[in-house]
């Protein structure tokens, strides 16, 4: 039964070498029964239905309602919260600068990962340290990775300024100057989230059979032709799954570690400029108490995500080589 | 092996698939007994103390209020920060499962008021109020009602290293009081060339707000938000701009540092101990901890009063800290157990204990005298000089503090707006906008109410 | 790498060193280190909640890996009706982060079901996973068809495919999962902090916590070596995981 694995795993990696080519429709659907999907579906679809879609029904009600967390009202208002925030110079600035900070998060998130774990996954001298230094960041709790990089960037007694300043001279103003704070929480982002990406390009990698990368030796390609050519190929379900998840993050769970870092800040234009969507909806939801304006912005970055998932189904299944 | 993997895991399957409604089954019944056997009275406490210090402190006294009263049972716990523990104990409440008792940030007063979850604790019982600091008291008075009991309180004070000051040839003992003067210690600082910063100082409302209360100038209209709900603010009047020009003048003259992030007191509190700024303005609610990193890095450490802006007389500090507020959702002999030991908690003895361990003040005079017969101010001189800056404030409306349910978001943009000024932007139009924006958000809030 | 690895490095000196060397920029390593362990262990009591989080996080990732294998066993296997629709209602989920839907979520959890005292409130709702899912459903997909061709032609059940064909094949994906979800099950923080009543069931994250003071009293030395404390069973995990995964595709490929 294992020895198929490895046929049709070799017309892949033929197939991959030739991007060209589409893979072949998939005819995956064999087993009969009415039931038994919708068996296997339930206990997932049940838990989601209770404590996700409910309480997000609940949420999205309230965006058209001016209310506040504490003192409980709720007073209708229609698509007032909508209007303000569309037509909010803030709101348009906050969007933009997510739309910046996603893109690079996620495009430098991922080479870095699928590089480091290309690297950990050949059998070197301690391999398996190396691959424990690339996992812990992930294993941090957002408010520690925080406050770490805090400490290290402290502009006046922070290491990093120190070596900086012994080096060549430079203090430079890590958190009020604009263009370094955006950049410090890329980086931040990037380095928090490596551990995720290398955990599964790291999985992805060891189920590429190995005689193909031999065999691609064999032919003469160098260890990045072989890569690049053979191995990124056959990852690219893994790619786009991450792609994925990583937008994903990148929207919604960066604002722990933008709270400790920079509290959004610092101020340029019209809001500050380490301000995401994410974090402007946690401030004015569960600092400032603004339910109803808070689920307006939630029901805005649903739609996003809905036309990020559209994009996932028209695309998905057509761009990625899932083998034969 | 097959056979090995597939079965645990098809148990698993079918245990999680029947497992739902069994955990839902075994949690209304777990709900159920627990409501039947409440025969002593639980007392909940909750609290925004987490270090083993504080929360030690807390615990040890309900335990000796718990052997003491053997029918009452105070369960104090670690609800996370003042803004998370506020939020729990409203969601709590809505469920109809508050804690009796809950610790309360200040600027959370209006909104605690206006949430309609608490009831002033003059209405469980009579408490005689004489005995606490005026300044203390009159924070919590909204509308000639005492609505909590005053628990942690601190105010601002200038830190200043002895060491440096000597060094460059300034007298220590003789510490700036005005910003005119914070500017030209910082003068003959950098004309010394010792090749630290002069002041340690982040973009921090609170502080902001102290230098309107000295200069006899309420945050807030419709006195400070107390006579009625405050519609508006004064942050673009002459005294602001004060406090505005005086950021700008340390940072375009090359004295002001600090980390970048707002509000980052712990990154400035850092850069002081690290001998790297001559003085900082802080809590005293830091001092224990600044006291340590001086001795850690070898300087004497000075404090001093607050400065403050020049051309007014001082009027006083208000108060900073927390309160202990008493729920409505709970029955008459919880409510009056969670007074009870509320008063029990800050009682002479007690909050004379409560400052040494903490620095925070004891928030009645009775504690303050004893403090005094027992020689506590001659062995911590530099406790003093908060405790004078406190005692000599007279109440007013402006040093009672501001009551806004939209304080965090005007505290955000205020410390938006002394960034702005940080980064370059005139004074003149940075103070307006402020003003606007902050004027904005209280207007929004309000709308609440029509 | 060294990049990568340079703030646990920091993290560990921090660890070593006072509560006021912390916060300022020595990076000589410190006699403090038991004395900062004891801070986050006896002080905090960082003991029981780590037992805890392993108790929540063994729970969710148990069951975020069974549910979406079958869930995915469905998707990739079957033809039935609104499949399409089930599978983006699915991957919604994955915008649907706790912290959005809080409130809410405390009302469900602690007005409707009254789990305000259980484990059951930090578990259940975090059993059913978008990510798990999609992942599953792309590598069984990944899988040649006519493995599922043959599994029917012998006559075998969706189950038995299951477990005598799929997860053989997916050790390195499971694993994987498996460790990603151990991690975020144990890196949990508001929502337990939110609705766990009692102490002495909650979670590592809040313990941790109590050492961060938001009024500059904190103890930085021992937040760090609570910090390194709390980071082991995630670590521990992973190089378990690893060695299980490696070896599950080794099987695979020697047989």
């Amino acid at each position: 039964m294992y020895l198929s694995l490895v046929q049709p795993s070799r017309t892949t990696a033929r197939r991959a070498s030739q991007p060209e080519k589409p893979a072949a429709p998939q005819t995956h659907a064999v087993f009969r029964g009415r039931a038994l999907p919708w068996l296997l579906l339930f206990p997932s679809l049940l838990v989601l239905a209770i404590f996700s879609y409910y309480p997000a029904m609940r949420t999205l009600r309230l965006s058209v309602f001016r209310s506040n967390l504490i003192i409980g009202n709720e007073q209708f208002v229609g698509p007032a919260n909508f209007a303000e925030l569309l037509s909010s110079p803030v709101y348009q600035q906050v969007a933009l600068q997510t739309l910046v900070f996603v893109t690079l998060v996620v495009t430098l998130g991922l080479l870095c990962a699928l590089g480091l774990a290309w690297l950990a996954s050949k059998p070197i001298a301690g391999a398996k340290f190396y691959r424990l230094m690339l996992i812990y960041p992930y294993a941090l709790s957002p408010a520690i990775a925080g406050t770490l990089w805090l400490f290290l960037f402290n502009p006046e007694v922070g290491p990093v300024n120190a070596v900086l300043g012994h080096l060549f001279g430079l203090q430079p103003r890590w958190l009020d100057n604009p263009l370094l704070a955006f950049g410090l929480v890329v980086l931040a982002a990037v380095w928090k989230g490596l551990g995720y990406n290398i955990v599964f390009y790291l999985a992805a990698i060891q189920n590429v059979p190995a005689e193909i990368t031999e065999a691609a030796e064999i032919d003469g390609a160098t260890p990045w032709q072989g890569f690049w050519w053979v191995v990124f190929p056959l990852l690219s379900p893994m790619t786009f799954f991450l792609l994925f998840t990583n937008i994903v993050s990148a929207l919604f769970d960066s604002f722990g570690l933008v709270d400790i870092l920079t509290r959004g800040g610092p101020v340029y234009g019209r809001a500050g400029i380490t301000t995401f969507l994410m974090y402007q909806l946690y401030q004015d939801g569960f600092r400032n108490f603004k339910t109803g304006a808070a689920a307006a912005q939630a029901a805005l970055l649903l739609l996003l995500v809905v036309a990020i998932v559209l994009m996932q189904f028209r695309y998905g299944n057509r761009k990625v080589h899932y083998g034969a | 092996m097959n056979k090995l993997t597939t079965l645990p895991l098809l148990a698993l399957a079918s245990l999680s698939l029947v497992s739902l409604p069994l955990v839902l089954l075994s949690v209304a019944s777990q709900a159920a007994a627990q409501s039947t056997t409440a025969q002593t009275t639980t007392v909940d406490f909750w609290h925004t103390f987490g270090d083993a210090k504080r929360s030690g402190w807390i615990q040890a006294r309900a335990d000796e209020y718990n052997k003491a009263h053997p029918n009452v049972k105070v369960v104090p716990s670690f609800k996370g920060d003042s803004n998370t523990t506020f939020q729990s104990t409203i969601l709590g409440a809505r469920q109809g499962q508050p804690p009796a008792l809950v610790q309360v940030d200040g600027t959370s007063t209006q909104l605690a008021l206006d949430s309609g979850v608490f009831q002033p604790v003059g209405s469980i019982k009579p408490v005689d109020f004489s005995d606490y600091l005026k300044p203390v008291i009159q924070y919590y008075t909204v509308g000639g009602k005492v609505n909590s009991i005053p628990f942690n309180a601190s105010s601002p004070v200038l830190y200043f290293n002895k060491d440096l000051m000597t060094k460059a040839g300034l007298n220590p003992q003789n510490p700036p009081s005005t910003f005119a003067a914070i500017l030209n210690v910082c003068a003959k600082l950098s004309a010394a060339k010792i090749d630290v910063k002069c002041v340690a100082l982040t973009p921090f409302s609170w502080l902001f707000e102290q230098w309107l209360s000295e200069q006899n100038v309420a945050l807030l209209n419709n006195g400070n938000g107390r006579a009625s709900r405050a519609t508006a603010t004064n942050i673009d009047s002459a005294a602001g701009r004060k406090v505005f020009q005086f950021y700008k003048d340390l940072n375009d003259k090359g004295y002001l540092t600090n980390t970048g992030k707002l509000a980052d007191t712990v990154g400035t509190n850092a850069i002081f101990t690290a001998q790297k700024a001559l003085m900082t303005i802080n809590s005293t609610a830091g001092l224990g901890n600044i006291l340590d990193g001086a001795k850690q890095s070898g300087f004497t450490l000075g404090v001093g009063v607050l400065p403050i802006a020049d051309g007014s007389t001082r009027n006083g500090v208000q108060i900073g800290g927390a309160s202990l507020w008493v729920t409505k959702g709970v029955s008459k002999g919880v409510s009056e157990a969670a007074l009870d030991f509320a008063l029990f908690m800050t009682n002479t003895k007690n909050m004379a204990d409560w400052h040494k361990v903490t620095g925070y003040y004891p928030v009645r005079q009775s504690s303050v005298n004893l403090l005094r017969n027992q020689g506590w101010f001659a062995s911590s001189p530099l406790q003093v000089v908060a405790f004078n800056q406190l005692l000599s404030t007279s109440p007013n409306v402006a040093n009672a503090g501001s009551l806004s349910g939209a304080t965090i978001e005007t505290r955000t943009i205020i410390e938006q707006g002394l960034q702005k000024v940080l980064s370059g932007q005139s004074v003149v139009s940075v103070a307006a906008a402020t003003q606007d924006q902050a004027n904005a958000a209280i207007t929004d809030y309000n709308k609440n109410f029509k | 790498m060294l990049i990568v690895a340079s703030p646990l490095i920091f993290a560990l000196i921090k660890a070593t060193q006072s509560s006021a060397q912390v916060t300022g920029p020595s990076l000589l390593p410190g006699l403090n280190v038991l004395a900062n362990i004891r801070a986050a262990w006896e002080g905090a009591g960082l003991g029981h909640y780590m037992v805890n989080s392993a108790v929540v996080a063994v729970c969710v990732t148990v069951g975020k890996t069974v549910l979406s294998l079958l869930a995915a066993l469905a998707f990739v296997y079957f033809r039935f009706p609104l499949k399409g629709l089930l599978f983006a209602l699915v991957l919604f989920t994955l915008m649907l982060p706790t912290e959005l839907l809080i409130v809410s979520l405390f009302d469900v959890v602690s007005g409707s079901l009254h789990w305000g005292n259980s484990y059951a409130a930090i578990i259940v709702p975090f059993i059913a996973s978008a990510t798990g899912v999609l992942l599953f459903r792309q590598h069984f997909m990944n899988i040649p068809a006519s493995l599922s061709d043959a599994a029917r032609i012998d006559g075998a059940g969706p189950l038995t495919f299951l477990g005598r064909i799929l997860i053989p094949m997916s050790w390195n994906t499971i694993g994987a999962l498996a460790v990603i979800q151990f991690v975020s099950a144990w890196d949990q923080y508001l929502w337990p902090l939110v609705i766990m009543q009692t102490d002495s069931k909650q979670v590592i994250q809040v313990g941790l916590s109590k050492l961060i003071d938001v009024e500059g009293q904190s103890n930085w030395g021992a937040v760090m070596a609570g910090a390194i404390l709390a980071i082991l069973p995630p670590v521990a995990v992973f190089t378990l995981l690893q060695e299980q995964f490696s070896k599950g595709f080794a099987l695979g490929q020697d047989k």
